[in-house]
């Protein structure tokens, strides 16, 4: 008896503890606008998630809103997780692959974790918000997101749990023999004071050109000509493991998945960090496959960090074979500007131009070869610190805001070479991540721009189908065709290339003996199309065009008109 | 029962090892390479083992044979590839011819010696979903793998193939007489029909397509058949984004991906060789070929230009082979590829071709060489037909016979094998091979010693391409100094890089060592061979 009440106490307990089950009850808050007022899937977005925590975390968001998520596997990592994909959108209206997509993919650089955050907090926030926000409805019955929280598993882990400085690994996990030597991976950190960080070593030395700064002990400062310092440097946590005079020169992984794709590509003598051909990392053939199933992104987002950027393409001067149109180049940078807006210290900047040229990057790819529109946010910008561009004193931040809570001391460590040495310097989780409080805020303006570009992709509507008779049994049906966003349903490279067909207009009701698109229909200038007129094909309706079809058709009353679109979606009127 | 089974199966292994012994003199199709090549795997085990990469999309295998002694993927290699581009039958014979031959041989002085020093890697056929176009019933020039691609890119996979109008077997050409047409009979050869110049007051009255109806009515013929990518449009350098039989993306098919998986593993391969319509032996590569682009390597580099020029002199003395024409510059191809992206050597022929002349036209020049060298069979005459798709027009179907023109009659295999493999034996010897040289010790005092050396490169050929000098995939020389128990090293470091080192190039090392003993001196990569000494410091 005693142990049945102590049974289901205990289940008691466990369960209001267990986040998957818990809403507040309504006494207990008052809404903050913008936020869901209370959600069913409780999370913290002042912390980063292990592979497990975003395994949980997009597990509870399938359980609790089955009727918008869709959990799968994209494929697996070299270390053979799963690269999680979900699909979010109303699946009650309309199949969500006959939807215009949004992609949004983080971390495929390891260090550069908060990408994954960014894309989950997306995740949540549409998921909490739809049925509580008139927009949020609108924007999952009208479209689909597709979110890869991380598309490096692995290495997002051994950043997380091995030694590392806040920059590395940028690279996946797959052996590479960087210093060619038949060895892989031989040479790489070394954590002398085994705090689970690799940071700067220094050592005493009378003819040293650092010294501690007055203001600030932490910092190591150099000194101006003529003073005399007591410090060298002595670079980054390692010993020569491999004896061969380098130190730390083969580590674990060391390429550059963000070098990996099928669009400009360029070997690793002219873009550092790229592998053997294309797609040479699983994780990047699992995203390539998973772009490939859904041909009906429109427009995607890859999160990066730092610097608060909003990137656009080209990747390379010219832009290798990518067609950017006149029409692209305006909703590319109208989209843009728009950015800057809801991410305030975010510069929108172009890749080849503004930051460096990029063989083989996902950008290029996504547009290049899949038709889709596509930015990359560079998260998280010194700026956020103080909301200054000319302040961004990290030590004073630090010690201001986190209390020195991202400071390793400097501590004295015997070196196998060196000697004595010191470490210390900022820990792994500081200058290119979010510090916590700051990441729930940035988050919210990183999915508001995914929202407003979600909502920007080709909404198609069918309006005026009219009916003219035309005596002896013939009819003349007209309708038109209109597109009420921004972006077209093709790209200047999807039109060049012909990646996805064109949108297909199809008439029924009767029997159809010729169909045209009308292109002055006052001076009844008509392009006629011969074969197969009953499915009018349109190469490209533009952001806020109109199209104007034509059918003469033989019997029948009633007439429905209906629009295909790979990227537009779809949408259908019947005649009045 | 028993025993009449054991011997039902005997008999069912003794009947394909008869009938699978390489003929001579003819052209073999996928089951009888596939056969061939299990024969020498099994007839010369102790120095050549098979397998398969991968199977295609048309699920046939890529095999691999691999020739040596011993430890053979730690020695220098050299890689030869044939079937580069699916209609090229004759490089699947040459790549085939040379491994039968070099194993028929390897009981030899001269040839064991070479499987002693270097190991081959022979990939007879890379395109074999194409290749078995040459020998099926409908015979055409196809290039193309079994993977269902939208060659127009009109949204239907596959809805436009040839059609054999006249039933002989083979795709040729229809003209069909029309004054819209741009065609007309060549005055040089009649049979041959070429675009009317207007320059010359000429008009056309033929339209000429290939033989095949327009099945999807898009007023193009036969642009959609089977398949496909092409191998030898799939590889990364120059690669065509979007091109006809170009892939998804570079390296995108199972063969082009097991091949370059295969190649990238072997860090011991120094050397390609492959068959194909690329050709630096005929005409060498030249440094000044095109402009450079940034950090692409676009043209040979100066000391790579030398040694291609050396392979291809020794090709033309060994094969006796003159007047090649100048290959074709196409993108995505295995050859360049080979040499700029894997950074290794890479040699390129089409093996054989017919002498071409400037502003003749060649088509022509094939049919007076075909008939000089009694190449009877090349030609289906213009015969009348009727086209579905020009109702009540003069039709004929005609034109000179697939594969023809770059596949010689099947009975020059035998010398063409011979010739070729008397060429890749020869340029094999001029592999990279290092030596220690003036190997010294002094003693300034009590027990230090100064060691100090050279390594040097006997070989003609460079210890690594210097295309490939920068290149990731290739290994690094190192020089590594093992003192004994007591020794201890007091200036030198224990493991130094090696530059890359030219044909007949050294380099001098030197240490200074405290202590009496052995000391021993590793030098080398896989792809060079590793050399060691042993000093007695005293």
């Amino acid at each position: 008896m005693k142990t049945t009440i102590i049974k289901s106490l205990l289940i008691f307990f466990f369960s209001s503890l267990s986040p998957a089950l818990c809403s507040q009850s309504a006494e207990l808050f008052f809404k903050a606008a913008g936020s869901p007022a209370n959600p069913k899937v409780q999370v913290s977005w002042n912390k980063y998630y292990t592979y497990q925590g975003i395994t949980d975390l997009c597990r509870r968001l399938e359980k609790a809103y089955p009727d918008l998520v869709t959990m799968e596997s994209a494929g697996k990592s070299y270390q053979g997780r799963d690269i999680i994909a979900l699909t979010i959108s109303c699946k009650k209206n309309m199949d969500p692959g006959l939807k215009p997509g949004f992609y949004i993919d983080g971390n495929i650089h390891s260090n550069e974790i908060q990408g994954t955050e960014m894309a989950l907090y997306t995740a949540w926030y549409l998921c909490e918000m739809f049925g509580e926000n008139q927009f949020i409805n609108k924007l999952l019955k009208d479209k689909v997101f597709y979110i890869l929280p991380t598309i490096n598993p692995d290495a997002r882990e051994y950043f997380m749990h091995e030694p590392n400085t806040a920059s590395s690994p940028r690279s996946g996990l797959v052996p590479v023999d960087n210093d060619r030597d038949g060895l892989y991976d031989e040479d790489g950190y070394d954590d002398l004071n085994g705090d689970g960080m690799i940071s700067q070593m220094r050592r005493k030395n009378p003819d040293g050109q650092y010294r501690a700064d007055p203001k600030d002990p932490r910092r190591m400062v150099r000194v101006a000509p003529g003073e005399k310092g007591d410090y060298e440097l002595l670079g980054l946590e390692g010993i020569d493991n491999d004896g061969d005079g380098l130190v730390n020169e083969d580590g674990p992984g060391g390429y550059d998945p963000n070098r990996d794709w099928g669009f400009n590509w360029q070997p690793a003598y002219v873009q550092s960090g790229a592998g053997k051909y294309p797609f040479t990392f699983p994780e990047n053939q699992a995203v390539r496959d998973f772009g490939l199933k859904h041909r009906n992104i429109a427009a995607s987002q890859s999160f990066h960090n730092s610097g608060g950027m909003i990137l656009r393409g080209p990747s390379i001067q010219g832009g290798g074979a990518e067609v950017y149109s006149r029409a692209d180049e305006e909703a590319i940078n109208a989209i843009g500007k728009k950015g800057e807006l809801i991410i305030p210290g975010y510069r929108f900047l172009t890749i080849w131009k503004d930051l460096y040229t990029v063989y083989g990057g996902e950008v290029d790819w996504w547009y290049g070869a899949m038709g889709s529109y596509v930015y990359s946010n560079e998260l998280w910008t010194s700026y956020l610190m103080f909301y200054d561009t000319a302040n961004t004193d990290q030590y004073e931040f630090d010690r201001l805001l986190l209390f020195e809570d991202a400071f390793i001391p400097w501590q004295e460590v015997d070196h196998p070479v060196y000697g004595k040495v010191e470490v210390g310097g900022f820990s792994k989780n500081f200058g290119r991540t979010h510090p916590g409080f700051l990441l729930e805020s940035d988050a919210h303006r990183n999915a508001a721009f995914c929202i407003y570009n979600a909502w920007v992709t080709p909404e198609l509507v069918v309006s005026d189908v009219k009916v003219k008779n035309l005596g002896s049994g013939l009819k003349e049906v007209t309708a038109t065709v209109s597109n009420r966003q921004l972006l077209p349903t093709h790209s200047g490279t999807n039109l060049r290339y012909k990646i996805d067909p064109p949108d297909y207009c199809y008439i029924e009701g009767g029997t159809v003996i010729a169909g045209m698109i009308v292109i002055d229909a006052d001076r009844n200038i008509n392009a006629e199309q011969k074969r197969n007129p009953a499915r009018i094909e349109i190469e490209n309706i533009a952001g806020y065009q109109s199209i104007k079809l034509k059918w003469l058709v033989k019997g029948g009353n009633n007439f429905t008109v209906r629009v295909e679109s790979v990227k537009g979606g779809r949408a259908s009127a019947r005649s009045e | 029962m028993k025993m009449n089974s054991r011997i039902l199966i005997m008999a069912l292994i003794v009947i394909p090892l008869l009938s699978g012994t390489p003929a001579a003199g003819q052209y073999n199709n996928y089951s009888r390479m596939t056969q061939i090549i299990k024969n020498l795997a099994s007839e010369y085990s102790s120095v050549c083992s098979a397998r398969s990469l991968v199977k295609t999309a048309g699920g046939k295998d890529i095999w691999l044979l691999s020739v040596g002694t011993g430890d053979r993927d730690n020695k220098p290699a050299i890689a030869i590839i044939g079937g580069v581009e699916g209609n090229h039958i004759l490089g699947k014979e040459l790549a085939l011819g040379f491994a039968s031959s070099l194993l028929k041989d390897y009981q030899t002085p001269e040839v064991r010696d070479l499987l002693n020093r270097l190991t081959f890697y022979i990939i007879p056929d890379v395109s074999p979903d194409a290749t078995e176009q040459f020998f099926a019933g409908l015979k055409y020039e196809r290039i193309l793998n079994a993977r269902p691609v939208d060659d127009d890119r009109d949204f239907s996979v596959s809805e436009d193939p040839f059609e054999d109008l006249n039933q002989d077997g083979y795709i040729t050409l229809v003209r069909i007489r029309d004054p819209s047409g741009s065609y007309m009979e060549s005055p040089e050869d009649k049979r041959i029909m070429v675009t009317a110049d207007l320059a010359e007051g000429q008009a056309g009255s033929w339209l000429v397509i290939s033989e095949g109806i327009d099945n999807d009515k898009d007023g193009r013929f036969n642009e959609d058949g089977e398949g496909g990518v092409c191998f030898n449009r799939n590889f990364s350098f120059n690669y065509e984004e979007f091109g006809p039989g170009a892939g998804l993306h570079a390296v995108s098919e199972p063969e082009s991906k097991a091949v370059a998986d295969f190649l990238f593993d072997r860090f011991n391969i120094y050397a390609t060789f492959s068959f194909g319509p690329q050709d630096n032996l005929g005409q060498p590569m030249k440094a000044s070929d095109r402009p450079a682009q940034g950090r692409m390597v676009t043209s040979i580099t100066k000391s790579d230009e030398t040694i291609n020029k050396l392979v291809s002199d020794k090709y033309h003395e060994i094969t006796g082979a003159k007047g090649a024409p100048a290959a074709p510059d196409s993108r995505g191809n295995f050859m360049e590829w080979a040499y700029y992206h894997y950074g290794r050597y890479s040699f390129s022929t089409p093996g054989w071709w017919y002498p071409v002349e400037k502003g003749k036209n060649n088509e022509a020049a094939f049919l007076r060489f075909a008939e000089k060298n009694k190449m009877n069979d090349v030609f289906v005459p213009w015969t009348a037909i009727n086209h579905p798709d020009f109702p009540g027009k003069q039709a004929e179907v005609g034109g000179i016979k697939p594969f023809a023109m770059i596949n010689p009659p099947a009975d020059t295999l035998p010398d063409l094998i011979s010739a070729n493999y008397r060429f890749i034996k020869a340029i094999a010897e001029l592999h990279p091979e290092l030596e220690f040289l003036d190997l010294k010790t002094e003693n300034p005092g009590e027990d230090v010693y100064r060691l100090t050396l050279k390594v040097h490169n006997k070989g003609i050929f460079a210890t690594c391409a210097e295309v490939g000098n920068q290149n990731i995939w290739t290994r690094i020389m190192r020089i590594t100094v093992e003192p004994s128990k007591g020794q201890t090293i007091l200036s030198g470091q224990k493991v130094q890089r090696i530059p890359r080192l030219g044909g007949d190039q050294s380099e001098e090392f030197s240490w200074l060592i405290s202590g009496k003993g052995n000391v021993t001196i590793r030098a080398g990569a896989i792809n060079t061979g590793t050399i060691t000494e042993t000093i007695n410091l005293r």
